[in-house]
């Protein structure tokens, strides 16, 4: 009776993780066509968050690496996954207290192996997977999608740099149409699976999957998708409204070629089971399309927070996992310390919520 | 830990993999598009200055970069959703 009560507050913290990505990552996925003007912002939400649910479906290599490659999934428990899913979180909403950056992504993985180690040691992560699978392509992603979007720019110039720019920027708009929802679609395939690999993890640790038969069922893709759909949706009309002042000034063939590129690195990477940060990417693409053209047009300050995101982010949010699952067996192996644990976080990021509203936004440079 | 190059644990032929697909899929279709742009816009205009073979011959390559993307775009898609 107690693991079934863990086992569901897991399923609805992981649900809950994946709602924020979505909400979240609504910015990234659509701020480049609603700033060119290529889609009305009420469409591009909309738009974007039936593809986000559509791309969960259409891949599970890295719902793999997360509940198979990363730590030894017959080591875990779901107080374990629980620990790693609050660390995660916590660790997001103090970078958002503060304005720190983050990766939601790299938050996810760095609470998984910091509980992991709390509770079993060291001997269970898997540190050639993590190095292997995660570190190495955080380092590259966002340097490959700022060289393709970089090199995509410098040749749709080349071609039609002669052209009357009416035809072209109304032609690159409806070029923004496919790839912004191949970038939503991305974001979807790439996002939810890290959930749809927690929440199997979880599974196997409940004892209803076994470990050497790692899968993720129906229903763990149709929750994590409607999840992250849900939070892309809700977290669109937050956009509309602040968009206005936020957005890099672009124009329709950068945001192609920008888009094109994260779409691209980010639907390569999830065929080969590669858990991405999705922000870092869509940033490295933005960065490209507006470094090819003039150098002093990219915000580079984005640039060190992603730099500083990924040094801090994996670390932190393990010490953040480990502390959850030590302040959880404090309460027993039982269902008391999640209960406990869930209700604190509950209440922190109600007065987080209440005293940033209070006292306005943070610079938040989330990445 | 301090040199993944030579470290087995690290699958560089896969991340050469997902560096080439990603190059050749967000190039290749940038490519494609402008192409397609470039076809379109030309051929409108030489169908206004009345030169009707060199509009249907930009007619032809704007399909064609459409052809490629929207090919590029599905072929990608199929590739993802198989096993």
């Amino acid at each position: 009776m107690s693991s079934d009560i863990v086992f569901v507050i897991v399923v609805v913290t992981a649900l809950a993780f994946d709602f924020t990505n979505g909400f979240h990552d609504t910015a990234n996925v659509v701020a480049t066509s609603i700033s060119t003007r290529a889609i009305p912002p009420r469409i591009a939400v909309g738009f974007a968050a039936l593809l986000n649910f559509a791309g969960a479906f259409i891949s599970l290599k890295v719902a793999a690496t997360i509940g198979s490659g990363i730590v030894h999934a017959d080591a875990i428990t779901p107080v374990i996954v629980f620990a790693g899913l609050i660390g995660a979180i916590g660790w997001n909403l103090i970078t958002w207290y503060f304005g720190l950056p983050s990766s939601s992504s790299h938050a996810l993985i760095g609470g998984l192996i910091g509980s992991v180690i709390a509770a079993v040691g060291f001997d269970d992560v898997i540190w050639s997977g993590l190095l292997g699978k995660v570190v190495v392509p955080a380092l590259i992603s966002p340097v490959l999608a700022f060289v393709t979007a970089a090199i995509g720019i410098l040749i749709i110039y080349r071609i039609v740099g002669a052209l009357r720019p009416g035809p072209v920027t109304g032609g690159f708009k409806l070029g923004q149409i496919a790839s912004g929802g191949l970038l939503a679609l991305a974001h979807g395939t790439n996002d939810a699976q890290k959930t749809m690999g927690v929440i199997t993890l979880a599974l196997i640790a409940h004892g209803d999957i076994a470990a050497n038969n790692f899968h993720v069922p129906k229903w763990v893709v149709i929750s994590a998708a409607s999840a992250i759909a849900l939070g892309t949706y809700t977290g669109g009309w937050r956009i509309i409204k602040t968009m206005g002042s936020r957005i890099l000034k672009m124009d329709s063939a950068q945001g192609f070629s920008a888009q094109g590129a994260g779409a691209a690195v980010i639907l390569a990477a999830s065929h080969y089971g590669y858990p991405l940060s999705t922000t870092h990417v869509i940033s490295g693409g933005v960065m490209g399309a507006g470094a090819a053209k003039r150098l002093s047009a990219v915000r580079w300050g984005v640039a060190g927070n992603i730099v500083v995101a990924w040094i801090l982010t994996l670390p932190a949010a393990a010490a953040m996992g480990a502390l959850t699952y030590g302040i959880t067996r404090i309460f027993g192996t039982g269902a008391a310390g999640p209960l406990v644990v869930s209700i604190a976080l509950l209440v922190c990021v109600v007065a987080a919520f209440l005293r940033r509203l209070q006292h306005g936004s943070a610079l938040t440079a989330e990445a | 830990m301090l040199v993944p190059f030579a470290d087995p644990v690290v699958d560089w032929a896969t991340i050469g993999k997902v560096v080439a697909a990603a190059l050749v899929a967000g190039i290749g279709v940038t490519f494609a598009f402008s192409l397609a742009v470039l076809g379109a816009t030309r051929s409108l205009e030489r169908r206004r200055d009345r030169r009707g073979a060199e509009a249907s011959m930009f007619a032809a390559l704007g399909f064609f970069g459409a052809a490629v993307c929207v090919a590029a775009i599905v072929l990608s898609i199929i590739v993802m959703s198989s096993k």
